[in-house]
């Protein structure tokens, strides 16, 4: 089930029903688990059995790990955990991939194998579900927190339906405790829920689908070389539809959740005002990015193993995160691309540090978001501002590998947008190349204005009739695109 | 942001979306616009649905527009006394859903093909990416998205704006009077009164349409340009090609006690002597039911439905729909075709 359907409008009204209906916690949190199944079996029945699977394992081993006293036994569990999360994740998401590296390389040393394509179909969100299990079941070996008492709790943790199929990626301390006392919404929250799922449905349904996927689809599908300007606007309108679409679904999620009298984690920090990568990744998928520091980067050893080794820690994170979106090399690539920039930021980061001036000439203290600004032009905001654009620029050039089926294409793709191609089709009618253009420099303004701050402290400080004029403006362009029902990019990680 | 305020402002959202599309919606009414269904994905599932039906309940009919616009469904089912189940597509050829049928062992009804010569004999057509997405939709449709589709079903038959072909903010911008870019070749823009759609996925022209010559010139227009764009003929190989595809699918059918009929649906004026100069009768039609073994219906060589002028040369307005469903009928009952649940024409 999508939030963008008519079946997820009735769900939800059921369930805000039934969730203010004068019943004990536990029947509500039942019922929330049941719609939760529900949500999930929707889209493919049979899949359910997955989660099923994964709940009740992870959560007997997570509570062994935390109890066991043997070491060793404590590793053995850590390791089934481990091998069931992955190996259902390896099996139906890498499956595929793995098998047909495999037969390039044997075909490559000269071994005649060709085996049938396997037709295994991806379960939605499989990779969200098991960063979600796999996290609590390497807190409990780690007894970073207690383990979850009840196995009500531990599913409804794992499987509640606003973030179980994009995320936010949730930690068990964010949510479980939640689930201990009573909830439903207030009328504050419960209003400000609607006004984020009115924005996230907005940018979904208006901005990603009905204005930029079309755009993004004609480039990256063209067979031929392209114009430059046509190639310069597919790449801006996926920069945008990739922003729409998987903010646009984590917004519903959080407003989903508020409704019900949950708070979800923010996933989105306006990243096209990033300056520099490791800004980029603090507002980007922030859930994911955080998740990857804790529980990979920092016990490859992060940067307390020295410079080299950071570089390397730095660059293994980006690469199996690029592979954690999609099992193709165009998404490793992608990852090297993001990891490369993040060692060049580090890199002039620390060569800043050796030229650090004295103590007593160094300037008061100031929180900076990026590294890659020299100090002196940090306080200059247009300079920030081109240094922001900068690093928006080069998030473009990865997102080339993000969107190509291949490397032919992506080649393709960056030869149009750098060089002219003589004979480069045009395939963008003028009112698309506006819609583009009007579209993506409004987005990048407004993540500029709005990087410091929330866009629920800005809808506090508008006065009422103002914000029901934008309100009311997003739910009419929603309800006139006529978009519903497509599902999120973010579904096939 | 107190709370009070909040609810002031959801009170004003909501008064100002229920007041502008209720306004939306009376103005469109008053202008004598319909209501008309999104021809889309799902509903072309939901009929693809259907074909299962015994063969003495239902015929399916595959092709083209001519297809959707001409044979009345009200008047075929009222007659023949059984479903008309239309997987017709605009600008597109049979061949992938008669492939499709032909691999689905499940179905072993009754099939009308339309032949537009065309679009029939085509590597790839205007809008055979659409009835790919079509065919991939049913293959792959979630419970959730049928339930949508009730929903949508609901709204659909009440409100006038939800037309998503006509109606939708994209559409409404394509109409914006901007000028083409150099080059480009986009899709054409349709006068809305052109294809209205069922939720039968019948198309048919409003009065305006049949009446209004300028709106008719701008569909006329339209075939011109397409048929001025170049375009590379057909090889010998990949004409038999496609015929030896047809052929193989028609076969399948049949062996499971399908039947099947092709039926030339009628076009006229420049539209007509065009077809007839690319795709002589006797080098393509006549190829076809050579090797299918099928009977066919070329409409010119029945009176009763060999007058028709289409207003814009390629399809029929509705009355003359209902005429050419009626005589349709007999003609095809001559060809061996039974209907044991048919009603007596009065």
């Amino acid at each position: 089930m999508v939030f963008n359907s008519y079946t997820f409008i009735v769900f939800f009204i059921v369930m805000l029903v039934l969730h203010n209906l004068p019943l004990a916690w536990k029947v509500k949190k039942i019922n929330l688990l049941i719609a939760s199944y529900i949500f999930y079996a929707a889209w493919n029945p049979p899949f359910v059995l997955l989660l099923w699977l994964a709940t009740v394992v992870d959560f007997f081993v997570g509570r062994a790990l935390y109890t066991q006293p043997n070491r060793h036994k404590r590793k053995l569990l850590l390791v089934i955990s481990l091998c069931g999360n992955l190996g259902m994740l390896f099996f139906f998401k890498y499956g595929g991939f793995l098998l047909e590296n495999f037969t390039h390389v044997v075909n490559a040393i000269g071994i005649n194998y060709h085996p049938a394509k396997p037709n295994i179909i991806l379960p939605a969100g499989i990779s969200f579900y098991t960063f979600t299990t796999l996290c609590y079941t390497i807190d409990m070996y780690k007894k970073r927190s207690k383990p979850v008492k009840s196995m009500l709790d531990f599913a409804l943790f794992v499987t509640f339906f606003p973030h179980l199929v994009a995320g936010p990626i949730v930690r068990p301390p964010q949510l479980v405790p939640q689930f201990e006392t009573p909830r439903t919404a207030n009328q504050k929250q419960m209003l400000q829920g609607l006004l984020l799922i009115t924005l996230g449905l907005f940018m979904k349904v208006v901005l990603a689908d009905s204005m930029l996927s079309t755009p993004a689809n004609v480039v990256f599908d063209a067979k031929g070389p392209l114009s430059t300007l046509d190639a310069w606007m597919g790449v801006l309108a996926f920069s945008g539809q990739i922003f729409f679409d998987f903010a646009g679904y984590s917004t519903c999620a959080i407003g989903v959740a508020s409704c019900l009298g949950f708070v979800l984690p923010e996933n989105f920090l306006y990243p096209y005002a990033a300056i520099g990568f490791s800004d980029f990744w603090r507002r980007w998928h922030i859930t994911l990015s955080a998740w990857l520091r804790d529980y990979l980067y920092i016990p490859l050893g992060g940067n307390r193993s020295g410079k080299f080794r950071t570089y390397i820690n730095l660059m293994i994170t980006m690469l199996l995160g690029g592979l954690w979106h999609g099992a193709n090399w165009t998404f490793v690539v992608w990852g090297a691309l993001h990891g490369f920039y993040l060692m060049v930021e580090k890199f002039i980061q620390d060569f800043k540090i050796r030229l650090k001036p004295k103590p007593e000439l160094v300037q008061p203290a100031v929180v900076m978001q990026g590294f890659m600004a020299p100090r002196f032009l940090k306080k200059v905001q247009s300079s920030n501002f081109l240094l922001a654009l900068f690093t928006f620029f080069l998030v473009n050039v990865t997102w080339v590998f993000f969107r190509s089926p291949d490397f032919t294409s992506a080649w393709r793709m960056l030869t149009s947008m750098f060089y002219h191609v003589p004979k480069g089709a045009v395939l963008l009618s003028t009112l698309t190349i506006i819609k583009v253009s009007v579209i993506v420099v409004c987005m990048v303004a407004f993540h500029w204005m709005m990087r410091n701050t929330r866009i629920v402290n800005v809808a506090n400080k508008m006065p009422w009739w103002l914000l029901g004029l934008v309100w009311s403006a997003m739910l009419m362009l929603i309800i006139l695109s006529q978009e519903s029902s497509s599902t999120f990019i973010y579904f096939q990680f | 942001m107190e709370s009070k305020n909040l609810v002031k402002a959801g009170v004003l959202t909501l008064i100002l979306v229920i007041t502008s599309i209720a306004s939306w919606e009376l103005y469109l009414r008053s202008k004598g616009i319909n209501i008309a269904y999104d021809d889309g994905d799902a509903l072309w599932s939901d009929k693809r649905a259907r074909v299962y039906e015994p063969a003495d309940k239902a015929t399916v009919f595959i092709g083209s527009s001519r297809n959707k616009f001409d044979l009345d469904i009200v008047t075929w089912q009222s007659i023949t006394g059984e479903n008309a189940i239309q997987l017709a597509v605009e600008g597109t050829s049979p061949l992938p859903v008669l492939d499709d049928l032909a691999k689905d062992s499940d179905f072993k009804g009754k099939l009308m093909i339309d032949v537009t010569e065309g679009l029939f004999f085509s590597l790839s057509t205007p809008r055979g990416a659409m009835l790919k997405a079509d065919m991939d939709y049913y293959k792959k449709r979630t419970p959730a998205q049928r339930f949508s589709f009730e929903v949508n079903h609901l709204l659909e038959s009440q409100f006038v704006f939800l037309d998503k072909n006509y109606l939708s903010l994209n559409s409404i911008l394509e109409n914006a009077k901007i000028p083409p870019r150099y080059g480009v070749y986009g899709s054409p823009v349709f006068p809305m009164d052109f294809n209205k759609s069922t939720f039968n996925r019948q198309s048919y022209m409003t009065d305006r349409f049949v009446t209004d010559t300028n709106l008719q010139n701008q569909v006329k227009a339209i075939w011109a340009y397409g048929a001025s764009r170049p375009t590379t003929p057909l090889s010998i190989y990949q004409q038999d090609s496609i015929i030896a595809t047809v052929k193989s699918d028609v076969a399948k059918i049949k062996a499971r006690g399908g039947q099947i009929i092709f039926v030339r649906t009628p076009s006229s004026g420049p539209f007509l002597s065009k077809e007839k100069t690319g795709f002589p009768r006797e080098k393509y039609w006549d190829i076809i039911l050579t090797v299918t073994n099928c009977p066919g219906i070329y409409f010119e060589d029945y009176p009763a439905i060999a007058h028709f002028q289409c207003p814009e040369f390629s399809h029929l307005k509705p009355s003359d729909a209902i005429v050419f469903t009626k005589n349709l009928i007999n003609i095809i009952q001559e060809k061996g075709w039974s209907f044991p649940h048919k009603q007596t024409i009065q």
